[in-house]
């Protein structure tokens, strides 16, 4: 099986390349994953280069993309990607070496949103209770393991990382405005309403396209933009 | 709503939208029903006093929409703060003038 991986060092490279890898068929199992490829591609040259940790779809660390489409390498079957498989890092995201990104930006944008709860009545001597509909709310919405791939598949992002928190974000903020214990809802939402904070997001849907864990965070944008407009009129 | 709310643009789009959707469905229902044989004709609809102030919202509103709409591409492509200050201030005066010529082109019409 050929593989195209995307290279570069900033300590000997002067620019990125691609460079061609091949994996013996009587290496290729039934059931594998691309993570499981990868690693036995480090083996033939230990200076490839990736994150990966739990290699179960669960830390998120290990997003990449993927013949053009952002995606974990550890729930990717092997057979169901089109060889050559072309893996290069994250668009849009500076590269550390090669499919590692620097996503300070991202998390950057996360702690922008908020991503806590904030309730300043006095604590109850049991947990802040809520009805099973309202629990029902925050379904889609807190399951996100923040691996990257809808904010680093978003344009709008890419444009204005700076200024746009991104699709990730967006889906936590609207996580803790849904919540029925948070009493900053009418702050979460002021905030949110300037050009670029939310308002960036033109509803292209890569994010919600390309996520590992079938999260709709487009969806989250439209409910904040709904909520917004409810609590306006 | 703040100044500056993301909101208030998104929603005003959406507004004209609708607006200039509904213009464009009924003028051409009109048009076809009933068209104008003459330049006299077509000068008598257009003044009719629903019609004209019905364009001339459609005039404005739909340059309100396009200013919306090019006020985003400027803010998500062009990234230099005084390239983009003066693409929108460019852009803003182009559709002034517009807006401006439109409304003229009406009224002559009603002084007619």
């Amino acid at each position: 099986m050929e593989f195209s991986i995307y290279r570069f060092n900033p300590e000997t490279d002067s620019a990125p390349y691609m460079q061609d890898f091949t994996l013996g068929d009587d290496l290729v199992e039934p059931g594998m994953m691309l993570l499981d490829a990868l690693l036995l591609l480090k083996e033939q040259d230990d200076s490839l280069s990736f994150r990966r940790s739990c290699q179960h779809g669960v830390c998120g660390s290990d997003g990449m993309n993927i013949n053009g489409t952002n995606g974990l390498a550890c729930i990717m079957p092997l057979k169901d990607l089109k060889a050559p498989i072309v893996l290069r890092p994250f668009p849009g995201m500076p590269v550390i070496r090669d499919l590692i990104v620097d996503m300070e930006n991202f998390y950057h944008q996360y702690r922008e949103a908020e991503p806590w709860l904030v309730n300043d009545s006095p604590e109850p001597e049991v947990e802040r209770l809520q009805s099973p509909e309202d629990r029902d709310q925050l379904d889609g919405l807190y399951e996100c393991i923040l691996c990257g791939c809808c904010s680093a598949a978003c344009p709008s992002y890419w444009w204005n990382p700076d200024r746009f928190l991104g699709p990730a974000a967006l889906l936590q903020a609207a996580r803790f405005i849904q919540d029925s214990r948070d009493e900053a809802t009418e702050e979460r939402l002021e905030r949110l309403d300037d050009a670029y904070r939310l308002y960036r997001c033109h509803g292209i849907m890569n994010c919600t396209q390309v996520c590992p864990k079938g999260l709709n965070p487009a969806k989250a944008i439209g409910d904040i933009r709904r909520t917004m407009l409810k609590r306006s009129v | 709503m703040s100044v500056l709310s993301g909101q208030r643009a998104w929603l005003l789009q959406r507004i004209t939208a609708i607006y200039a959707g509904l213009y464009v469905f009924l003028a051409v229902v009109l048009l076809l029903a009933r068209p104008p044989a003459d330049h006299a004709a077509w000068l008598a609809t257009i003044t009719h006093p629903v019609i004209w102030t019905a364009t001339a919202a459609f005039a404005v509103l739909m340059l309100l929409h396009a200013w919306i709409g090019l006020r985003d591409v400027i803010l998500d492509y062009v990234r230099p703060f005084g390239v983009r200050l003066g693409a929108l201030a460019i852009v803003a005066i182009l559709f002034l003038l517009l807006g401006l010529w439109a409304l003229w082109i009406l009224i002559e019409a009603a002084l007619r």
